[in-house]
């Protein structure tokens, strides 16, 4: 279940995210919310929906969590902070997850995060300053026998190499900015 | 419903009401089991491991912490075995490689028969023994301050680092502390630290009596429920 949602990563327009995302997420907690009020249990379910709709999970909305779940603000940040299925930063357009298992490891997915954090200039966990990028590590994504795996917005990419690797991250790039564009 | 039942520990049968945690008893009966993050009148977390005890089941013995054990009815408990000592060390070896800068700390690792500490010292300001966060949630009732974060990263913190204004600075939380209690010979600067071990003289009659509480004055500075 949480595998599954960290690869679920869904497609997040960057551009004007602030003034969208507030607007959004208090419509849209309300609809998260609506029939699990003052069901402490809930908590991680709420949050799940909040990790989806936003691609993180905001201050505002845990504190709006807490009031309607009737949870102390404390313990739904306890519970954000301790999974890693939960961010509690902004990520990027595009989330890279490079698998760092045994396997993946053993085939070089060292290399990949280097490659990685060399051509974006950012370290794993961290998002380019232009905000499309998120750079991601995993321990394992059960896909061994394909290793060195790469994950570029839930697509799987198996048996990478550095070389392809960059040719990946710039097609992605102008394709962001042919979008953008023609936008 | 009988509120009373009899257990063994150490071999010596007791009665204790049903509710009660077998770290309750053996203190009551003054059969020493050191603690750290046991406060009476908190519930008990099973934090710092200190309290771990054997729990004879079917010829089987288990290891576990005795302050989150309740006790039942012809319950067999070894507190002071060689097994349970040799745990209890490194435990309390651990504790005070991560935190020495306590004396409630290294009066612990004095008593656990620590004597010589062969991990590298960390200096951290905080042994993650939750007394601080159980005593807000339960006696106040605020939950002005939690555990934050996992694994390594976990510590004790505000919701988002910043004091909500629930928190009415009562300094409650600092007081349990076992971190305020500096050492006797004040703090230890980072690359000084080292294991105490001054007050030995005060387990002389522990060691004759091993598993009987002496009222050691070491049980002050950990806030061992005896002197609570």
């Amino acid at each position: 279940m949480i595998i599954t949602s960290l690869l679920q990563v869904k497609h997040r327009d960057h551009t004007g995210l602030h003034m969208r995302e507030l607007t959004m997420s208090v419509k849209s907690l309300d609809v998260i919310v609506e029939g699990r009020r003052s069901q402490p249990q809930q908590l991680i379910e709420v949050l799940q929906d909040v990790q989806d709709l936003c691609g993180y999970i905001p201050r505002e909305s845990m504190i709006t969590v807490s009031k309607e779940l009737g949870v102390p603000l404390i313990e739904v940040y306890r519970v954000a902070s301790f999974y890693k299925a939960f961010s509690l930063v902004p990520s990027g357009k595009h989330v890279i997850t490079v698998c760092l298992g045994t396997a993946c490891h053993v085939r070089g997915a060292r290399r990949m995060v280097d490659q990685v954090a060399g051509q974006l200039g950012v370290s794993p966990g961290g998002t380019t300053s232009d905000g499309l990028f998120t750079v991601e590590c995993v321990n394992c994504l059960g896909a061994c026998a394909l290793g060195p795996v790469v994950v570029l917005d839930g697509v799987y990419y198996d048996k990478m190499t550095p070389r392809k690797l960059s040719r990946l991250i710039d097609s992605v790039r102008a394709a962001d900015s042919e979008g953008r564009a023609n936008a | 419903m009988q509120n009373y039942v009899t257990l063994t520990i150490d071999g010596a049968p007791v009665r204790a009401s049903r509710a009660d945690s077998v770290l309750d008893v053996a203190i009551e009966y003054g059969i020493c089991i050191p603690h750290l993050c046991h406060v009476p009148t908190i519930s008990d977390l099973g934090a710092c491991r200190l309290c771990i005890v054997e729990h004879v089941q079917n010829g089987r013995s288990k290891v576990t912490t005795s302050c989150t054990l309740r006790v039942q009815e012809d319950m067999v408990i070894r507190t002071n075995t060689d097994k349970i000592r040799k745990l209890r060390r490194n435990i309390a070896e651990l504790l005070v490689a991560e935190a020495p800068n306590s004396r409630a700390v290294q009066d612990i690792a004095l008593r656990c028969g620590v004597k010589q500490v062969r991990y590298p010292f960390r200096n951290k300001t905080c042994t993650l023994c939750g007394r601080c966060v159980r005593l807000c949630a339960e006696l106040w009732g605020a939950r002005a301050i939690g555990f934050v974060g996992r694994g390594k990263d976990r510590r004790v913190d505000f919701p988002f680092g910043v004091r909500p204004d629930f928190c009415k600075e009562c300094n409650s939380c600092i007081d349990l502390c076992p971190m305020t209690i500096t050492p006797c010979d004040g703090p230890m600067k980072t690359g000084e630290e080292r294991l105490c071990g001054k007050c030995e003289g005060q387990l002389l009659m522990n060691e004759n009596f091993p598993d009987f509480c002496v009222w050691c004055a070491l049980g002050e500075g950990f806030g061992c429920a005896r002197h609570a």
